[in-house]
């Protein structure tokens, strides 16, 4: 029976509730039904992917617009393989802590967090669902639309729904957002309307366990960004949940920005130290469009952005500066990948990452397409990481493919201890050499961090930082 | 003039005030104060490579004296200024170096600096996101916490650092801009000045300050320089050219052979190292 219930996730929209019966005997009946549908669509022979599924499909009801959403996360979920070290693109990363956990889709909140007065506009995200007693949404007039999608009117709903089910997913992790997302959060901004007020996107696991505990709650926040031609608006998005406690936060951000639009993205993770962070940032461009993504990740036992930019017309400007740091037994992974398939796009780059603990690991793929038609396309992409301790370990893989012929593109990765003539510098005038290193350490990330065009998320995020690289300040 | 003095390296003085032998420095020493600096046979290498760059350098230099050390490229000067403040590139392998009564060499490069030893680097590094009045108010503020002063804000330093701004010949937005990043020659070694200006320096060593520098940017640090000086304050000078000579006036000048001094003289043996060439001014020792 609930083998049945797993084949209409994947070709009817229309997904049964599940029985009553326990998961135990469900697994079992499931496995043998799988060899039935196994030729036509090759579904994973991995219990815990099919458990995984099945827990997704049962933890909310489908909301009817996004049922093609589902579907195809669905399918795509159940053909996907769990990602292991002998993948590509998760060789560096560990997800063993979340296979062996029980994955519990975290539930609508009870108690919530307050608003935070700090941005005018705040829509509050808890455990994956968008709050709207504890957001604030101020009143946007030229028909600007920031909440949930539900309450989006007629016209705009169809145009944001081609947007949402139209597109070509990502990894296994995309589609378990797109199975498990409860709602779509949606900020619109239609054509030459700029946004005075930046978004502010509080994202908030309230839901966690204590360490060593076997049940991992998994959130699936979804939000879409739509701005229509000549359009503007500043998102912020900011990831928190609890000290000391496990989650899973599994979010996806799409982008979409019409013809000589500009979206500016600020992006914050301080995830606690033992949660597992994975977060898709997915962009598309239209000709002479920007966007600028500045991120700042420090949280996370396992922090990942997949960052995916296609540029769809020419003219297009990209610039993505991005800062991890480790300072405990964590990973920071940054996957990007920006294609460029029209002439004179412009793009640049700056990855740092700073590890400052013997088990910290940072990793890098960075990966610049320079298609056939992507001719005058002047791109620079730079990784700069700084290993303070013994053992720290970067992952760094800068990679551009060029098939278009007359290009500009630079890029170059560099991976150092701090310098010891900046040291010297230092030391020279009279300033002691653990207080010059901490200078430094902190004005090599200040590069990134200055680019957050918000000055409160500047200011929280240096003096956030500087606690992490000095516990004890002076 | 200068020749039939070359002739006579040991014997050479040039004037009753400098004894820079090495006979007359122990006599100084034993006879007058204390010096300020003493380096006694002083060897140093290239810890990488083991390459032994100073080979028992001798040098007394007392308060309010103002040296310069000339000498052909490679011949030890910037080594022997770097090995001064203590740059980790290098390993002292034997020698000593007294520095206001105390062992220079036993002290971590920030302590020299504190005890007020003050080198200008021949090429600044950047410091990328660190601005330089953040740079200058905390090594100030290092300096007064040594002198058992209450350290200052950003703020209460600002009169302090442009009326010091004033005397390098330089706008205040000099201030704003990140320590050395993209700055001009000049600006850099503008800002070595200024450096030295807000910190102050016992000693004063100006690694090659004049290269790369225009005419009216080596009259700014020059006079600069000069209002720096008192009476107390000592200065060593290394430099390829005879217009900072001129716009200083040393007492001492030295002349760097192979990572030893020489020889030592005064402003006219300048003459005949423009005219000869350092080739048979060092080669007389």
């Amino acid at each position: 029976m609930s083998g049945i219930a797993l084949t209409p996730a994947a070709f009817n929209p229309i997904i049964p509730s599940s029985s009553s019966s326990s998961s135990k005997s469900q697994k079992l009946i499931r496995t043998k039904t799988r060899v039935t549908f196994n030729n036509a669509i090759s579904i994973s022979s991995d219990p815990f992917i099919l458990d995984l599924a099945e827990t997704l499909e049962d933890s909310v009801p489908t909301p009817q617009p996004l049922q093609n959403l589902r579907q195809a996360s669905s399918h795509s979920l159940l053909s996907s393989p769990w990602p292991s070290r002998k993948h590509e693109p998760f060789r560096f990363n560990d997800f063993s802590f979340l296979r062996s956990s029980q994955i519990l889709p975290a539930p609508i909140p009870t108690t919530t967090t307050t608003a935070t007065d700090q941005f005018p506009c705040h829509i509050s995200i808890v455990d994956g669902h968008f709050i709207q007693s504890t957001s604030k949404i101020s009143e946007f007039s030229d028909g600007v639309y920031v909440g949930n999608l539900s309450k989006l009117n007629g016209v705009v709903a169809k145009r944001v729904l081609e947007l949402v089910s139209g597109l070509d997913g990502g990894d296994l992790f995309w589609s378990i957002n797109g199975m498990g997302a409860p709602d779509l959060t949606v900020v619109y901004v239609p054509e030459g309307v700029r946004v005075e007020t930046p978004v502010h996107l509080g994202y908030v696991s309230l839901q966690g366990s204590k360490e060593g505990g076997n049940e991992l709650y998994l959130s699936n926040p979804r939000v879409l960004v739509v701005v229509e031609k000549g359009g503007e608006v500043d998102i912020v998005e900011e990831f928190e949940g609890n000290e000391n406690e496990c989650y899973w936060s599994n979010a996806v951000l799409e982008v979409v920005i019409g013809e000589g639009g500009k979206v500016r993205h600020s992006y914050v993770q301080t995830q606690s130290m033992l949660a597992a962070h994975i977060k898709w940032t997915s962009v598309r461009q239209e000709s002479s469009s920007t966007y600028e993504l500045t991120e700042v990740s420090t949280g996370g036992k396992l922090g990942r952005h997949n960052l995916h930019i296609k540029q769809l017309g020419p003219d297009t400007v990209t610039e993505l500066s991005t800062l991890h740091l480790s300072v405990g037994n964590q990973t920071q992974d940054l996957h990007s990948s920006l294609v460029l398939d029209h002439p004179r796009g412009y793009s640049r780059q700056i990855h740092k990452c700073i590890v400052a603990h013997s088990q910290g690991q940072a990793v890098f793929d960075g990966n610049v397409k320079v298609n056939r038609y992507a001719q005058q396309t002047d791109a620079g992409q730079l990784s700069r990481s700084l290993l303070l301790e013994p053992r720290a370990t970067v992952n760094v893989k800068p990679n551009l493919q060029i098939i278009a012929d007359d290009v500009k593109c630079s890029h170059g990765a560099a991976i150092s201890d701090l310098e010891q003539s900046q040291l010297l510098y230092f030391q020279a005038r009279g300033i002691d050499s653990e207080t010059a290193r901490r200078v430094l350490i902190f004005a090599f990330g200040g590069e990134v961090i200055d680019k957050f065009p918000n000055s409160s998320i500047r200011d929280r995020v240096r003096s956030q930082i500087k606690s992490l690289l000095d516990p004890s300040p002076k | 003039m200068a020749v039939s003095s070359l002739s006579l390296p040991f014997h050479f003085r040039s004037s009753p005030k400098s004894h820079t032998r090495r006979k007359f420095v122990f006599f100084a020493a034993a006879s007058s104060d204390v010096p300020l600096l003493q380096v006694n046979d002083l060897r140093a290498k290239i810890v990488e490579s083991n390459a032994e760059i100073l080979r028992g350098v001798n040098l007394t230099i007392n308060r309010g004296e103002i040296h310069a050390i000339m000498g052909k490229n490679g011949s030890g000067k910037s080594t022997f200024a770097k090995v001064l403040v203590g740059h980790p590139d290098y390993e002292v392998t034997s020698g000593s170096v007294v520095f206001k009564g105390e062992n220079l060499l036993e002290m971590e490069p920030e302590e020299r600096a504190l005890e007020g030893l003050f080198m200008s680097f021949q090429s600044p590094v950047a410091i990328p996101g660190v601005s330089n009045d953040q740079f200058l108010v905390m090594a100030y503020n290092a300096r007064r916490k040594k002198l058992g002063l209450p350290e200052l804000g950003p703020l209460e330093c600002f009169s302090y650092l442009m009326e010091k701004l004033q005397l390098v010949n330089m706008k205040p937005d000099f201030l704003n801009r990140n320590v050395n990043e993209g700055f001009s020659g000049g600006e850099r070694k503008r800002n070595e000045i200024l450096q030295l200006a807000v910190l102050g320096a016992d000693l004063a060593i100006l690694d090659e300050i004049d290269s790369g520098l225009d005419v009216d940017a080596l009259r700014d640090v020059a006079s600069a320089v000069n209002k720096i000086l008192t009476p107390e304050n000592s200065l060593l000078m290394i430099t390829h050219y005879r217009r900072i000579l001129d716009l200083l006036k040393p007492s001492h000048v030295h002349v760097m052979d192979n990572g030893k001094i020489a020889r030592t003289g005064d402003l006219s043996m300048v003459d005949a190292i423009e005219a000869d060439g350092y080739e048979p001014v060092s080669v007389l020792t």
